[in-house]
């Protein structure tokens, strides 16, 4: 039997349908590529089935790397929703409390933070009552700030 | 039946078709995966489309970055003046470096739980009983400043911690509702003495200020006697007459009296009512 340029358009679209229902986002690749093979058997009907495999490993691998090539730069969180890290970091806050000894300093933030404005923290460097300070990392209810260089 | 170059390519395709499914991570929004390299950890996926090395890494755990309700069950904790109570407790907590939660501690959930439980039994501990019932905010502040320390080592943030119940155990109840009963039924038997006290000291002022008055009425009676003898004595110009005149007005009211009443009809009048008087007088004169 010998496939027909439509057995790969029909082929391809079933595949595609198919990545509704299973989202994995590699089937749509692989329904991409017979597709592209249908409209070469169309343009080369005398391909061989092989040859026709080939073409659709081919043509799958190098659609996912090109898109991916695309896609990644473009796949920036736009939402930081349920990401306590990352909502937190780079925020600034005004010290309240400067950190003396073992005792931590507090600083207060103008909008709640994970349910809170004020957080203790830790900083390396000296801060003053009254600076800013962003937050570089997260230690279980502690931040860890530096002081924000542009004043 | 199938020529060699064809099963060649079918299965590079086959090939193609799993390394490319491997290699495609789709992290949900609320989840970040592990992925570790050759067993050693790698990095972190965040929610998205995510290509990893198919083969190499394997995405090793799955964790929420929800906030996760905890329930802290009941426990009968002892306060300082050795009184049981039964507490429970419900923790927030979210997990900030998901690589530091799996692999800095066994179970999370059940490490936190056992944190919470014991911190909250340690610091109920050191109340009494009736600081413990009326300071939650308290105890849900130093249970939080405990805990968070403790738990920052595994890359997770205690957000909040509510005490839920706090109630003393039934027996304890009972006692307390005892005590309370006992407590109102002394002041009501307080205030019952102090009402009777008040009764009788104002009764007996009653009966002072009467006595007094009635003294004071005597007193008056006798002026106003004396005042009449004095003007009947001046009206007849001395001698006894005064005094049988006096006499006899009473004996005549007695008489009067004696009349209204309801037992004795007959009433014997002396015919001679100054000989009467003078007899009366004449017994007393002598």
């Amino acid at each position: 039997m010998d496939l027909q340029y439509w057995h790969w358009l029909v082929f391809g679209m079933i595949l595609i349908i198919a990545e509704l229902f299973i989202p994995s986002f590699t089937i749509f690749w692989f329904g991409l590529g017979a597709l592209a093979v249908g409209g070469l058997i169309g343009l080369f009907p005398a391909l061989s089935l092989t040859m026709q495999l080939l073409l659709w490993a081919i043509f799958s691998a190098l659609l996912t790397t090109f898109w991916f090539l695309v896609m990644k730069p473009r796949m920036l969180d736009k939402t930081r929703a349920g990401m306590s890290r990352e909502a937190l970091l780079g925020e600034t806050g005004q010290v309240i409390s400067t950190p003396e000894g073992d005792r931590r300093g507090v600083v207060r933030f103008s909008k709640p933070l994970l349910g809170s404005d004020e957080w203790s923290f830790i900083c390396d460097e000296p801060v003053q009552l009254g600076d800013r300070v962003q937050i570089r990392d997260v230690s279980g209810n502690t931040l860890v700030v530096a002081p924000k260089n542009n004043k | 039946m199938f020529s060699p170059g064809l099963t060649v390519v079918i299965f590079l395709l086959l090939l193609v078709i799993i390394t490319i499914s491997m290699g495609v991570r789709i992290v949900p929004q609320g989840f970040k995966f592990v992925v570790q390299r050759l067993g050693k950890y790698h990095s972190t996926l965040a929610p998205g489309l995510n290509i990893i090395i198919p083969y190499m890494d394997t995405v090793a755990y799955k964790v929420t970055t929800k906030d996760i309700v905890m329930d802290i069950p009941s426990q009968e904790v002892i306060t300082r003046d050795n009184a049981v109570i039964i507490t429970n407790a419900v923790a927030y907590i979210n997990i900030v470096s998901p690589e530091k939660a799996v692999y800095g501690v066994e179970d999370y959930r059940m490490a936190i739980q056992t944190l919470v439980q014991t911190s909250l039994r340690s610091i109920v501990g050191e109340m009494d009983l009736d600081d413990a019932l009326s300071s939650r905010d308290r105890i849900k502040a130093r249970l939080k400043e405990t805990i968070s320390d403790d738990i920052s080592d595994w890359g997770i943030m205690l957000k909040t911690v509510e005490i839920q119940d706090i109630n003393p155990s039934d027996t304890m109840q009972h006692a307390m509702e005892e005590q309370a009963a006992a407590e109102r039924a002394r002041r009501a038997t307080v205030t019952r003495a102090e009402g009777d006290k008040s009764a009788a000291i104002l009764q007996a002022d009653g009966r002072l200020e009467a006595s007094r008055r009635d003294a004071e009425a005597k007193v008056v009676l006798a002026e106003a006697d004396r005042e009449a003898i004095v003007k009947v004595a001046e009206a007849t110009k001395g001698g006894e007459l005064p005094l049988v005149f006096l006499l006899g007005q009473r004996y005549v009211d007695a008489m009067r009296k004696m009349a209204e009443n309801n037992n004795s009809k007959v009433i014997v009048l002396p015919a001679d009512l100054p000989a009467a008087v003078r007899g009366i007088m004449g017994t007393l004169g002598k």
